[in-house]
């Protein structure tokens, strides 16, 4: 008895175990059908319209702004079951790509890039969901950087833009009365200050790791009149201003001016070196400083060889998926459609907007926020520290955007160039000749372009 | 061809009277199927756990996968010609050989003298023990973190230590090119695995009864006699286990080279595991991470069967 017992809980482990890989996410083939049972839909039973959104995380509070957001939009929009999950920078990636090759697709994403979604036909165009008040309160340019073949697919969520942060008292002690503006007076500067400080203060924070080289190649290169692409929008990764832009680089480590390890040392370290005032320069993020550090800093234009400074800005995205690859499975599309459209105007509503903005400490896209947080930024708090907003801050940054250069990341070659570009730079840097590096570079990502418009 | 129906039968048996089918009792089909119902839960969780992926991996490795996660069906084996053809493929495969090689080898032998020293009997020999027994329990990862701000060049313990002793004058870059760079990777390698050995071996070295070296003396037999002739051939068992587990676990860990260097600078210091892991989540390129892996895979198989072959001989000639 006892025998025939036991034999059939094994049996029943093994129904179990089988129960549980059942319920799978169905096929990967793209071909739009999915075989398994992909979760509850409200609209299938007349009830309540499913979204699902994802959201990266900016800081260590993102996950405390949104909750009430949440809250606020479910109480506002009875008929909408809002999913929002925060997902941290370091596994988004790797999440969406799962979810969407398990069509379990968000309805909603933020991220930086868009294009490789659209060469999948993955993406609703942004004029599908977006209101006309919404459209004309974006910035122009934010909203045509989301342009790809004549459509806009996505929305600009937030952005902000690099400058030099130098601290002023290492840079007086050792002598340097000024921030730098040219490369000569940038290289004048950290010899000054290796001279005074000898190793105990690093002169120049230098991040060309794989997590963010492509920056360090951008300020560099649009500061020497060079680039990832020419002026007829061609790519052009091997001119000679990017050349002499890289061996420029290999100099600043040659001669010890930056870090020891800008192959591994990522921009944070560097801005907790920075805050820390044991590195006397850095070309960093607008909201980089912490609330709690004593610098004295000033923020600069970066130091260019032009005579005309070029920041850069960075702008992540919302982007909203096929419903034909998507978790929540609403019967309805004109239905999800009008959610998504509910769902960003209550986002981009003026004050809260304005408020997440203040809360995250990135620069708003809209100019509706723009103009208020310029002289109104201190009526919201700063998350985590619970400080009020800083108008000066607003006002100064949210001016240079409009003039910062950003990444050709609409571009279907986008993610290739980004890592060739943070390979180049490391290889240079580790002694390979520059212009072979770049040559090879830019006939590899020729090549990929030929391959993607004959497909 | 069809046999001619009268054509004797060559070398036919005379027909044997059959005997009287007993219809199997259910106590009899029960016992011939209860070690496969016992069997059946182990070998659905390795169908679920090993098979499938290995199997899906197979599969992926041989399709094109857009950077979406689509994928687009099969692409004629583009995925191998393109990391076959790429030099960073290569360098990653002698990198993983230098890597498994440099840190299954030393790990082996320091664990072994270690082994062997914690088999004497001295005063605080628990507590070295459990001191050895340290880095093996701790995370790779939290190892792997601690070790890069030892050696970290600006406000590494390392630089600060040596400068306090007076052995160097001003900081040193300790990972200054990729070689370096994988070196350190190679020896926190060591570091982490010599725990594991050490315990292998010690459990070998606590089952040899101490007759056999009381005669190996009696017969005159030294330290280096005795260590050839009995201890080794003794502790062989536990060593085998050992460094077969070894190289399957140095080959795949991912934590202490992605943790140090991410396989930069240039994808120089990378192992297979890194490499294919960047291949996917950095680049995009699933399918040609995929056939990463099933390289990898080959590789392992190989010394696997290899292991089972010589293993099989060995009871063989027992």
């Amino acid at each position: 008895m006892k025998r025939i017992l036991a034999m059939l809980l094994a049996a029943m482990l093994v129904l179990s175990l089988a129960a549980c890989g059942g319920n799978s996410g169905g096929t990967t083939d793209g071909s739009g059908d999915t075989s398994g049972d992909t979760g509850t839909s409200g609209s299938d039973s007349g009830e309540k319209i499913e979204l699902n959104v994802i959201i990266s995380q900016y800081g260590n509070n993102t996950q405390d702004w949104w909750p009430t957001f949440e809250q606020d939009f479910e109480e506002t929009y009875d008929n909408i079951d809002l999913k929002i999950e925060i997902v941290s920078w370091n596994d988004l990636y790797t999440v969406v790509g799962t979810r969407i090759s398990t069509q379990q697709a968000p309805d909603i994403l933020n991220i930086d890039t868009f294009a490789d979604y659209v060469a999948d036909d993955l993406l609703v165009p942004a004029e599908d969901y977006t209101s006309a008040e919404l459209k004309n309160k974006i910035i122009p340019s934010f909203w045509t950087a989301n342009e790809l073949d004549g459509t806009v697919w996505a929305l600009p969520i937030l952005a902000s833009c690099r400058a030099l942060f130098c601290n002023m008292d290492l840079l007086n002690e050792a002598g340097v009365t000024a921030a730098p503006t040219t490369w000569a007076e940038v290289d004048a500067a950290c010899q000054a200050i290796k001279d005074h400080f000898g190793g105990s203060i690093v002169p120049w924070g230098l991040d060309i790791s794989t997590d963010e080289g492509q920056a360090a190649f951008a300020y560099y290169t649009w500061n020497n009149g060079g680039g990832f692409v020419d002026a007829d929008g061609n790519w052009a990764l091997n001119s000679a201003a990017n050349v002499e832009a890289m061996n420029y680089i290999k100099t600043l480590i040659d001669n010890g001016y930056c870090n020891a390890n800008p192959y591994t040392d990522t921009r944070y370290p560097l801005q907790d070196a920075f805050n820390a005032g044991s590195q006397a320069m850095m070309i960093g993020a607008c909201n980089m400083m912490s609330a709690d550090s004593e610098v004295n800093y000033e923020v600069c234009d970066l130091p260019t060889q032009t005579g005309t400074p070029v920041a850069m800005g960075v702008c992540d995205r919302l982007m909203v998926f096929d419903s034909s690859i998507t978790a929540s499975k609403n019967a309805d599309e004109a239905a999800r459609l009008d959610a998504v459209s509910k769902f960003f105007d209550f986002f981009y509503d003026t004050n809260r907007y304005s408020e997440y903005m203040v809360f995250e400490g990135f620069l708003p896209v809209t100019t509706d926020s723009s103009d208020l947080l310029a002289t109104g930024a201190d009526q919201f708090t700063v998350g985590g520290s619970g400080a009020p907003g800083d108008n000066e801050y607003f006002a100064n940054f949210s001016s240079i955007l409009l003039s910062c250069d950003f990444y050709p990341s609409s571009r279907a070659e986008w993610i290739d160039v980004k890592q060739g570009v943070i390979e180049a730079e490391q290889s240079i840097c580790q002694g390979e000749d520059a212009q072979t590096v770049l040559d090879n570079l830019q006939e590899k990502i020729e090549a990929l372009q030929a391959q993607n418009e004959g497909q | 061809m069809k046999q001619n129906a009268n054509a004797p039968v060559k070398d036919q048996a005379p027909a044997a009277p059959k005997p009287a089918v007993k219809p199997a009792s259910g106590k009899q089909t029960l016992r011939k199927v209860e070690p496969y119902i016992w069997l059946l839960p182990s070998l659905v969780l390795m169908a679920v756990m090993i098979v499938i992926p290995i199997l899906t991996v197979f599969r992926l490795s041989a399709m094109e996968i857009s950077r979406a996660g689509i994928v687009k069906g099969f692409n004629n084996f583009a995925n191998y010609k393109e990391i076959l053809s790429s030099d960073i493929f290569w360098h990653t495969l002698q990198n993983t050989l230098v890597w498994t090689i440099v840190v299954v080898l030393l790990s082996t032998l320091i664990g072994f003298v270690l082994a062997m020293v914690l088999n004497q009997n001295f005063r605080g020999r628990k507590f070295v023990r459990a001191l050895v027994i340290f880095p093996w329990a701790t995370s790779l990862i939290i190892q792997a973190v601690i070790w890069k701000y030892i050696i970290s060049a600006d406000y590494g313990s390392l630089n600060v230590i040596l400068t306090k002793l007076g052995l160097i004058d001003h900081f040193i870059n300790w990972t200054s090119t990729a070689g370096a760079f994988f070196a350190w990777e190679c020896w926190v390698g060591i570091f982490v695995t010599v725990p594991f050995v050490t315990f292998c071996v010690l459990s070998g070295l606590q089952s040899i009864d101490d007759t056999y070296y009381e005669a190996a003396e009696m017969d005159g037999a030294g330290f280096w006699k005795k260590l050839f002739s009995v201890t080794l051939p003794l502790v062989r068992p536990s060593l085998t286990v050992s460094t077969v587990l070894n190289i399957i676990y140095v080959f795949n860990s991912f934590p202490i080279i992605w943790t140090i260097s991410k396989g930069d600078p240039a994808d120089k210091t990378h192992t297979l595991v890194t490499y294919l892991y960047k291949l996917s989540f950095f680049s995009g390129k699933s399918g040609q991470a995929a056939a990463v892996s099933v390289v990898g895979f080959v590789i392992l198989a190989i010394c696997a069967s290899i292991y089972m072959i010589l293993s099989l001989k060995g009871e063989e000639a027992e």
